[in-house]
């Protein structure tokens, strides 16, 4: 797989303790509670924080590897991120966020016709919708060319409409690209809707599916021996996901 | 709860009494020339001793105390650096008759080994080596106008124009030349005779006209038998000798 | 009525203004955005000029400016020449006296950027030095000016520590405050006054512009 991270930290209210890996083309969604860690996970695969022990993969390079202290900076590892807010520069305009280190700057009026934000260039932030801002961020971060793409939970903030409408952009972005994208999210549709694998995480663990099954019949089943590892995961439809919510629930 | 009452009475039983004026008729406020101020406290202990009446001096450039007193604060005798000021203040009917009550004069001191033990105080300000001089601001210290008269009187005043350090008074000429700040400084006598000055050096300057200092008591003066004390003790056997250790005839 | 020391003030403020807000920007970086050591003692020993009686820091300044005293004897070494009672003596005093000052503003206005606009840059591929000159400076830029304004007004009205360590110099470093001051020792009260009365119209129309500033950072641009 093209990238692999396998983390543990301790935050304030739990231990964060994640393995997985995502390839090349392919949506991955950690989808979860709010606080359940995984805004802390794609922030380490940024460079953004360190986890106490853990390695970070990408094809041959070592982002991170704590046990032979290293670790490559986030200007470096050429990784795009879209945050949920204040991820445009206030002071540039919409053309200037997205030319901001854009790979070529010969491509930019290019890249903003394909978001459709070209009406938008020379308009500042504050002048622009959330919808459109949001749509800017992503294509600020693709003007670089990244290797990585992290989205974290870039359309919670919105509406309903332009959620939807912005959904259906990712997904049409995706099928061009063919970069590992990682998304985070706590709404169960969007997971659905956008992932093709799907990672539900709960109190900084990947919640796997042979787990929901042990806990609802309260026996160790004969755990799933996957072909690939990677198939382990794979929560395709809504009743899945919901059966793994309110278990959880119950057992809190 | 008894304790706290009890220190709660006396505390107030104090406060009561520094509200009392009972001694304050015995009180004076002298105003001071900055130059005096080693000469004046010797001499104010000396007279609270032998009369009982309490002085309390302030010390100041004469040019500002001069517009102190204009402005109306309630000094009750004025001890001043000239005698231009203390006529002044006669002919404004501030204040009674003036007298001479000491005679400094200016010296020029230094405290670097380099410039000492030249011919003359001339040499020394003339020497390369010299890069900086203090005098007291001319216009309102009368050691800087006496300074500059001497400077003046040499013919050097203009010349070594670029040398000049203007301190506000007389007795920060002196500091700026003990921290070796100025390379040298016109000071007072007195200055250049304290323990402060033991590792430096001073020059008589024998241009500098004397500085005859005047005193007068302040016509609005609430306590005018104390003041006119104060004033005749100026000149009494002791104070003289008090003067005469500091450098003032 | 001399012109000179009105010229010496508005050239100490004005240079005083650019070396400190240059001076002052990498400080308050370190003070918003690195973790060290005994910061809290760092932050408030570089607000001390600002508690301290002008004439306490102009006799301490005095001492060590002198040919004898640490600053002063670097100052001699490298250029020949003493930093006391020299016009670049009072620079280096009103930078120290109004420091605080500088620091103020911009430290508001740094604290008030996002940690993630910071952190967006580095992910596009910024260092943390490039990020401060095309991320935190045009951000911050009310704040800059701010600073600005207010070391200007105070080092126009700079008075205590100049008289220390200034020497009254006529063209050198007789700035205005001291002029006024001496017409006033020397009974020339119509040369203060002239004096004052060019000096508040100046102040008065810098803190208009201060508070236009601060008033578009916080109803914003």
């Amino acid at each position: 797989m093209e990238l692999n991270i396998s983390i543990r930290k301790k935050l304030p209210h739990f231990d964060l303790d994640v393995t997985f890996g995502c390839r090349k083309g392919r949506l991955l969604v950690l989808v979860g509670p709010s606080g359940a860690g995984k805004t802390t996970i794609i922030r380490m695969l940024a460079g953004l924080d360190r986890p106490d022990k853990g390695r970070i993969q990408y094809g041959g390079e070592t982002w991170l590897d704590t046990e032979k202290n290293l670790f490559l900076a986030p200007q470096k590892r050429r990784v795009g991120y879209v945050f949920q807010e204040y991820t445009l520069f206030p002071h540039l305009t919409v053309s200037g966020n997205v030319a901001f280190s854009a790979e070529d700057k010969a491509e930019v009026p290019s890249l903003l016709k394909r978001f459709n934000i070209w009406h938008l260039k020379d308009r500042k932030p504050d002048r622009i919708s959330g919808g459109e801002r949001q749509r800017c961020a992503i294509c600020q971060a693709m003007a670089r060319r990244p290797r990585l793409l992290l989205l974290d939970e870039p359309f919670s903030a919105l509406d309903a409409v332009t959620r939807q409408n912005l959904r259906e952009e990712l997904q049409k972005l995706k099928r061009e690209l063919s970069i590992p994208i990682i998304h985070v999210t706590h709404d169960i549709s969007e997971a659905l809707y956008l992932g093709d694998d799907v990672l539900p995480m709960v109190n900084g663990r990947i919640v796997r599916k042979w787990m929901v099954q042990f806990m609802l019949k309260g026996r160790p089943p004969v755990p799933e021996r996957p072909a690939e590892p990677e198939d382990a995961y794979g929560y395709r439809d809504r009743q899945d996901l919901s059966i793994l919510y309110n278990s959880l629930e119950m057992m809190h | 709860m008894k304790r706290f009452s009890l220190s709660l009475f006396v505390l107030l039983f104090a406060l009561m009494g520094s509200f009392c004026p009972a001694a304050a008729a015995e009180k004076l406020i002298v105003a001071v020339a900055a130059n005096f101020i080693l000469p004046s406290g010797e001499i104010v202990a000396l007279f609270q001793e032998r009369t009982g009446i309490t002085v309390e001096p302030t010390y100041s450039s004469t040019g500002k105390l001069y517009g102190q007193i204009v402005q109306g604060a309630p000094y009750d005798v004025f001890l001043s650096a000239d005698e231009a000021r203390p006529a002044q203040l006669k002919e404004q009917d501030l204040a009674d008759e003036p007298f001479v009550y000491a005679r400094g004069q200016v010296v020029l001191w230094t405290a670097k080994k380099s410039l000492q033990g030249a011919a003359d105080w001339q040499s020394v300000v003339k020497n390369p080596e010299t890069r900086k001089i203090a005098i007291a601001n001319t216009e309102s210290a009368p050691y800087g106008t006496a300074a500059m008269t001497a400077l003046e009187a040499a013919g050097l005043w203009e010349a070594l124009k670029e040398k000049y350090v203007f301190p506000q008074t007389v007795a920060q000429a002196f500091q700026y030349a003990l921290t070796e700040s100025a390379d040298a400084g016109f000071c007072a006598y007195s200055s250049a005779l304290s323990d402060k000055a033991k590792g430096g050096f001073f020059y008589p300057v024998p241009e500098a006209p004397p500085i005859v200092q005047a005193a007068c008591v302040l016509k609005r003066t609430e306590n005018r038998p104390a003041a006119e004390k104060f004033a005749a003790f100026l000149d009494s056997p002791e104070a003289k000798e008090i003067k005469e250790k500091y450098g003032y005839r | 009525m001399d012109p000179a020391p009105l010229y010496l003030s508005l050239k100490l403020a004005f240079v005083t203004t650019v070396v400190l807000v240059i001076l002052a920007a990498p400080l308050t970086y370190l003070l918003v955005y690195v973790r060290f050591a005994g910061k809290s003692f760092f932050d408030a020993l570089l607000n001390l000029p600002m508690v301290l009686p002008p004439t306490v820091l102009g006799f301490y300044l005095l001492l060590v400016m002198t040919p004898r005293g640490g600053i002063g004897r670097f100052w001699q070494a490298v250029t020949g020449s003493p930093l006391v009672f020299t016009f670049a003596g009072i620079v280096v005093a009103s930078l120290v006296y109004s420091l605080p000052f500088a620091i103020q503003p911009m430290k508001a206005a740094f604290e008030k950027i996002d940690r993630r606009l910071l952190e967006s840059a580095y992910v596009l591929g910024l260092s943390p030095l490039a990020a401060f000159f095309r991320v935190i400076i045009p951000n911050a830029i009310n704040g800059l000016a701010a600073s600005a304004v207010l070391v200007f007004i105070h080092t126009l009205g700079e008075f205590g520590v100049i008289l220390m360590v200034g020497g009254s110099i006529p063209g050198e470093t007789r700035v205005a405050s001291i002029a006024i001051y001496e017409a006033v020792e020397a009974l020339r009260y119509e040369d203060a006054a002239m004096m004052c009365l060019i000096l508040v119209p100046i102040s008065y129309l810098f803190l208009l512009l201060i508070n236009r500033l601060t008033q578009r950072q916080i109803y914003g641009t």
